[in-house]
């Protein structure tokens, strides 16, 4: 029998995009007035599940105060063998 | 915000369509509905997995136009709870929710949109208001066998979706009150133990229509603006609920790492978890970032399945006291990587023991807040449903399947604030019954020879952790059997607030050549030395011995895949202990000894792990057990300094 310590494979990970000052102000983000002291750097994009399913997310990271919540694909990153089927 | 406390009347009103009192009740009512539904099953159910396990659920949700809120869940199998919104949403905005009509059932069962596996057959109510849908129920329920390479489909070992078992897209179940046969010809010509599954399919049904009456009954009653109001009210309640509970953490970066043992296909890899829970106000993100690659057999778990997990690890530790809706997940957001073992993908990341998976999470989940929670955290419970699944055939020709009733499916608890901890329950995230030992034995040939608990395996602590359970099953007639106890190699019952985690837990089988049980009338024995002549099935054991040892080699659970046995062979299964709160040196004495008394802790365990020196005989004069004071305070303080 192998002994106890085995390798764990290196994990996989969400890619947080970064987020410029032009995409924040046409979110209608006023850094100054709604997070004053912070820049578009603490800013961050990325694919969340929540209560109602799959949700790209602008949010600031150190509140994690959501500026953008938009709707996500039904089963968020999974893709089903019979995707992109076409029965018809 | 405003909270739901203090809307006034007129707010109360436009928001919720009825009056506080009435979305209250009808809140109220339709936990009722839900619990209705399943008493209706539980009392009718003719197969095993649902008669003695209880494994099932039942839901209501709102209408497409809410995105489908989950306002009502069953007092059952929790690890469903958490996949049932997702689970009604994909499958009817795939089924189409135009396309449904009065008197539809659709069903679903694909883990990657629907949660859980294959045999978790999703069964989803439309109920209609005046040719408007305003709802469904559902009801999830484990059907014995739903196809696959395997009978019943308890294995870590299988491949792919296509050994699996049947995967079911959405689809039609019954149409205008009537069944549709080519759905049930499907189910029926890839599926095992169809005489059994008819007519708890037939159960199932009927109990749909018990809540879509008692839905119906309430929208008459209070009118169709109050009953939808109340969905939301219900989910809104959650909602601040969670938040509430979450603002009394301290803000912060948690993290925690979990895993388990291995896959099916060999030893070689172990599956980590990482989390880094970020907690800000009353928001909280848990980013599943850095987690190993799905597994190569069926250990895995879908997406839906480590929401369900975290639900109930946020439910268990922050808010307990609410009702678990869809809106508890309102603060909370989850990052998870596709094709990791706890989000795995089709069609190689097979996904059928999903809770060995996702038990993990949970534990991951504690062990992260347990600095947050300070004195309110909780010790880790064993860890691994271990569950066992046998097949064979009687002298008569007929087959036999026992499955999740002869392995170490039932064990401890962690301890908490309120005391020790219960050592003979089910992982945390289920809320199943204990199969009748009566029941097993009338139905499959084998027998429960023991179910005992394992003196000195308990976390230590202030208040103690559950002990392990020892459970042996002897197999009468020759069998095939699927063990999967996926938590050996470090212990789950983690221990909090200074306690100590839990013992390891193993699994042997016993060949009849080494102890013939029915001929011999004699059991088989739990000293050490026993187990010299067992077959290793899963562990960290001693090489020579085949003793529990942390410190000793890994007996890997899938190195005989199936495990075929002679008759009267015994599988004995020993489950992890439940880890302790507190220090163990602050439990009094007294306490300890009563521990002694009733064999949850030896005289040497209650020196060694709380310092506390008994004498007497705990079987013989269990009475008479003194306890030594002097010498107790003597040890105590010598176990302080060190």
């Amino acid at each position: 029998m192998d002994a106890v310590e085995t390798p764990v494979p290196e994990g996989l990970a969400v890619t947080r995009e970064e987020v410029t000052a032009d995409e924040l102000a046409a979110l209608g983000v006023d850094l100054e007035r709604d997070f004053p002291g912070s820049s578009a750097a603490d800013f961050r994009r990325y694919p969340v599940l929540t209560e109602g399913g799959w949700f790209t997310v602008v949010k600031h990271q150190k509140t994690l105060e959501s500026v953008s919540r938009e709707r996500g694909p039904l089963l968020g990153p999974i893709v089903l063998t019979s995707d992109g089927l076409d029965v018809y | 915000m405003t909270s739901l406390k203090d809307l006034d009347d007129a707010q109360f009103a436009e928001l919720y369509g009825s009056d506080r009192f009435t979305a209250s009740v009808l809140a109220s009512r339709m936990r009722y509905i839900v619990q209705h539904m399943c008493t209706g099953l539980l009392n009718n159910a003719f197969s095993l997995i649902l008669r003695d396990w209880y494994d099932f659920a039942a839901t209501i949700s709102g209408p497409p136009e809410q995105n489908y809120p989950m306002s009502s869940v069953s007092n059952s199998l929790a690890m469903f709870l958490g996949t049932m919104s997702e689970a009604v949403r994909n499958t009817i905005e795939e089924y189409g929710p135009e396309n449904l009509n009065p008197g539809d059932v659709v069903i679903c069962n694909d883990p990657y949109r629907a949660g859980n596996h294959v045999n978790d057959v999703c069964f989803i109510r439309p109920v209609f208001h005046e040719d408007k849908l305003i709802s469904f129920v559902t009801l999830r329920a484990h059907q014995l066998d739903m196809g696959g390479v395997v009978p019943a489909g308890f294995s870590g070992t299988k491949r792919n979706v296509y050994e699996n078992g049947l995967v079911i897209a959405p689809t039609l179940l019954y149409r205008d009150n009537k069944p549709v046969k080519s759905a049930f010809n499907l189910i029926f010509d890839n599926a095992r133990f169809c005489a059994l599954l008819l007519p708890d399919i037939k159960t199932i049904y009927q109990n749909l229509l018990l809540g879509e009456q008692l839905i119906l009954e309430s929208v008459e009653r209070y009118g169709v603006d109050a009953y939808l109001g109340a969905v939301r009210y219900a989910t809104d309640v959650s909602a601040e609920s969670m938040r509430t509970a979450l603002a009394g953490l301290p803000d912060g970066v948690y993290e925690a790492e979990e895993g388990i043992d291995c896959d099916g296909v060999d030893d070689s890899i172990e599956y980590r978890i990482r989390l880094k829970i970020t907690k800000a106000a009353d928001r909280m993100e848990l980013d599943f970032s850095g987690t190993s690659p799905q597994a190569r057999t069926s250990i895995n778990a879908g997406i839906l399945d480590t929401k369900t997990a975290v639900g109930v690890a946020l439910k268990f530790l922050v808010d307990p006291v609410t009702p678990f809706t869809s809106g508890a997940y309102r603060p909370i957001d989850i990052v998870l990587p596709a094709g990791t073992f706890i989000s795995a993908t089709p069609p190689d990341g097979a996904v059928f023991l999903y809770w060995e998976s996702t038990g993990p999470v949970l534990l991951a989940v504690f062990r992260a807040l347990e600095k947050a929670l300070g004195r309110k955290a909780v010790g880790g419970d064993y860890g691994s449903l271990n569950i066992h699944n046998a097949n064979g055939v009687l002298a008569d020709g007929t087959p036999w399947v026992t499955t999740a009733q002869c392995g170490g499916e039932h064990g401890p608890w962690g301890a908490t604030e309120a005391g020790d901890a219960d050592s003979y329950s089910v992982v945390y995230q289920a809320n199943n019954l204990d199969p009748a030992t009566e029941a097993i034995e009338s139905e499959v040939p084998a027998v429960v020879l023991r179910k005992e608990y394992m003196p000195d395996s308990s976390g230590a602590g202030e208040n103690r952790g559950g002990a392990a359970v020892l459970k042996d099953t002897l197999y009468l007639t020759a069998a095939e059997h699927w063990s999967s106890p996926l938590h050996t190699k470090s212990a789950s019952g983690v221990g909090v607030y200074g306690g100590r985690a839990g013992a390891l837990g193993a699994t042997w089988v016993f060949d009849p050549d080494y102890k013939n049980v029915p001929k011999e009338k004699d059991l088989i024995g739990t000293d050490p030395e026993v187990y010299a002549g067992s077959t290793p099935v899963a562990g960290m054991l001693d090489p020579r011995t085949r003793t529990v040892d942390p410190d000793g080699e890994y007996f890997y659970f899938a190195s005989t895949p199936v495990w075929h046995t002679k008759p009267n062979a015994v599988f004995r299964y020993l489950t992890n202990g439940g880890g302790g709160w507190g220090s163990p040196l602050q439990r009094s004495p007294e306490r300890v000894c009563r521990d002694v008394r009733d064999e949850y802790v030896t005289i040497e365990g209650a020196y060694r792990d709380y310092g506390v020196v008994i004498t007497g005989d705990p079987h013989g004069d269990p009475e008479g057990l003194k306890i030594d004071h002097d010498a107790t305070a003597e040890r105590r303080a010598e176990m302080a300094v060190k």
